[in-house]
């Protein structure tokens, strides 16, 4: 029985070649700026080979990638056969891969710029067994029909299976219902700008935005500038604020600009016990989680954002995510504190949200901060030693070391209850980790010397996430408090 | 205060650990020497001698005599019906609850050294964490190994 092979699209040679580029603009921007931008086209000009060399190696490079773009786009191929998804690609090195249609845990979809314009998406395969952050097989590219189609015949299958299973067992047969999706969550354009201005990202815009403007001083003449600039010397405070409003709205507007780009029309929508999350503008992405396999709830306090009200919820999840590093998919980006919880209890009714926390003993206040004075007194030796006597202002850092210490200290709690167990910890953002125990692949408590002594512990629980797992860590309670958690986790 | 773990790793294992500790310290040694050398070639300051000294003796000290000392104190293991729990730690005393449903695979390793001591490691993972137990007799850790994948299957999920 031989079945219908089907081919990607040929822009799929083109992604594959696009993304080989991308892993070569950073060696490319190193060789141009370390050349001093100054090639010459002249082969008689003293240099111009070593210079060309290099350039020439990348090149070579960018034709190999194109090549193998091509190669892997003309040896692909996919279909179906004995209720298994079938893929096989290679030139001399024939890859074949088989995924059984019931292993297939979701179908993600990522659409980038040049999909868009063909109507093609990229189709992302996730299985149960992957942990490895990988999706199981990636389909470049394929029209959106053919999509639909991979979909509908799994769907088909399985429900043959479950079908098949139902009349074994004997019970009556209910029609699966394939109810339209319910919309959890929708952004809208404000919570977009307020999301861009209370993300952590807005930092490393602004490093970055800083970085630029310095690698622009060494083209700006600042010596001509700064003699012209001299007769305005009287101005110099209103330009340099000037300057720095100007820096910052740009970081805003970039930070703005970039949010726009990842989250605009930041959709989740439940559907047949799956939640599917769709977002992006010039690349859209969507990703399908089985509400199964949902590991643990983290929603995610970042000091600004407590500050407005404002929380993100994100859901540790065993398999998925985008294929990317991030085995973490936000769920809410953001919302207010007081609409969260209502999505939330409609989700997951089996989690209560609000509940009274076990807080650490007064007496283990000191141990919040005193472990970082481990790392903080020989930095500050370091400085004082070397840059003596304007070192000794390292001393100040103690300072908001310890208020973030009492910080964490006053956010610390955790709750049982029946199946459910919360932890609330901070870093800098406040965390609040929510998880049943039947996800808890290991719980562990710690103590040190010093924690003995004054009858405090640590303890910690690990959930399934991606390659390491997901830990929350609840720190300096009673040992009693512990214990009871140690208990409750043996039953 | 919760009970005190029943079982705790042989004798046999503090040799093994203190012998790894003197491998270390040997290692240490040769750095030392090196720099010693270094510094008598080319004349650099003559403190240099007694830190790397200083330095050898604290290694020794602590990686031979101390460290697998306070080590093999604190492991401890018991492995449940229900549920695996094993003590651990140097500084930090810690203490890890697997329950047996959590349990995908058990395995027992065994390198040059512990064989010729008849010892050998189990390491317990679960689809996020792996765990070990040390230096356990070879006998035991199989038998081990085989009660904890046993009981790992028997342990249903209840929920």
């Amino acid at each position: 029985m031989s079945e219908k092979r089907y081919k990607l699209h040929p822009v799929a040679a083109i992604i594959n070649f696009v993304k080989g580029l991308k892993e070569l603009i950073f060696p490319f921007i190193i060789l141009v700026v370390a050349n001093g931008l100054n090639f010459s086209l002249n082969p008689l000009e003293e240099g111009f080979w070593s210079n060309i060399f290099p350039l020439a190696i990348l090149s070579l490079i960018s034709i190999v990638y194109l090549f193998s773009g091509i190669v892997k786009w003309w040896t692909f191929v996919y279909w179906f056969e004995e209720d298994e998804l079938r893929v096989e690609y290679g030139l001399f090195i024939k890859k074949k891969r088989y995924i059984p249609f019931d292993r297939i845990q979701s179908f993600n979809y990522k659409e980038g710029i040049f999909h868009r314009i063909f109507g093609l998406v990229q189709v992302m395969v996730e299985t149960a067994g992957n942990t490895n952050g990988k999706p199981e097989v990636v389909l470049t590219a394929i029209t959106r029909e053919a999509a639909n189609d991979i979909e509908d015949i799994t769907r088909k299958v399985k429900q043959q299976e479950t079908e098949h299973l139902e009349i074994n067992e004997n019970t009556v047969l209910e029609e699966p219902t394939i109810q339209n999706g319910k919309v959890i969550h929708k952004m809208n354009t404000k919570d977009l700008i307020i999301l861009a201005t209370t993300s952590n990202s807005i930092g490393v815009v602004l490093a970055g935005i800083v970085a630029l403007l310095s690698q622009l001083g060494d083209l700006i003449p600042y010596e001509k500038l700064f003699e012209e600039v001299s007769a305005l010397i009287k101005f110099s405070f209103v330009i340099v604020a000037l300057s720095v409003i100007g820096a910052l709205l740009l970081t805003w507007l970039v930070s703005v600009l970039i949010t726009f780009l990842n989250y605009y029309d930041f959709t989740v929508v439940e559907e047949n016990d799956r939640l599917i999350i769709t977002r992006g503008l010039l690349e859209k992405k969507r990703v399908t989680i089985p509400l199964n396999r949902i590991q643990a709830i983290k929603i995610v306090e970042n000091p600004l954002r407590q500050w407005f009200g404002y929380a993100a919820v994100t859901v540790e999840s065993a398999s998925g995510g985008f294929g990317d590093k991030d085995q973490k998919i936000t769920l809410f980006p953001l919302i207010s504190k007081k609409e969260l919880f209502q999505p939330l209890q409609n989700l997951f009714p089996h989690f209560e949200w609000e509940q009274t926390l076990t807080k650490p003993p007064k007496i283990a206040k000191p141990f919040f901060y005193r472990i970082d004075f481990l790392w903080l007194i020989p930095l500050v030796a370091i400085c004082s030693y070397f840059w003596y006597p304007y070192g000794l202002l390292s001393f100040l850092i103690v300072i908001p070391a310890i208020l973030i210490g009492l910080w964490q200290y006053r956010t610390t709690g955790f709750a049982m209850n029946g199946q459910q167990l919360t932890i609330v910890y901070r870093m800098l953002s406040r965390v609040t980790f929510v998880v049943e125990k039947k996800r808890i692949q290991a719980l562990e408590s710690k103590q040190s010397y010093f924690q003995k002594r004054r009858n405090i512990a640590t303890f910690e629980a690990t959930v399934m996430s991606g390659m390491l797992g997901a830990t929350a860590r609840a720190r300096n309670l009673k040992i009693e408090d512990v214990e009871e958690v140690m208990e409750w986790f043996e039953k | 205060m919760r009970n005190q773990l029943m079982f705790q790793i042989p004798k046999k294992g503090l040799t093994v650990w203190r012998l790894y500790g003197l491998f270390n310290t040997l290692f240490i040694a040769v750095l030392a020497g090196v720099v010693s050398f270094l510094t008598y070639k080319f004349e650099w300051l003559s403190i240099i001698y007694y830190i790397a000294v200083a330095v050898v003796i604290i290694v020794a000290i602590t990686s031979i005599w101390l460290f697998p000392k306070i080590r093999w104190d604190h492991w401890r293991y018991e492995v449940r019906e229900n549920e695996i729990e094993i003590q651990s730690g140097l500084f930090v005393v810690k203490r890890t609850l697997i329950p047996m449903v959590r349990v995908q695979h058990v395995d027992t390793t065994q390198g040059p050294i512990l064989k010729k001591y008849d010892l050998a490691n189990i390491s317990i993972s679960t689809a996020a964490t792996t765990h070990i137990i040390p230096m356990l007799i070879t006998k035991e850790a199989d038998d081990l190994r085989a009660r904890i994948s046993i009981l790992a299957r028997v342990a249903e999920d209840d929920v």
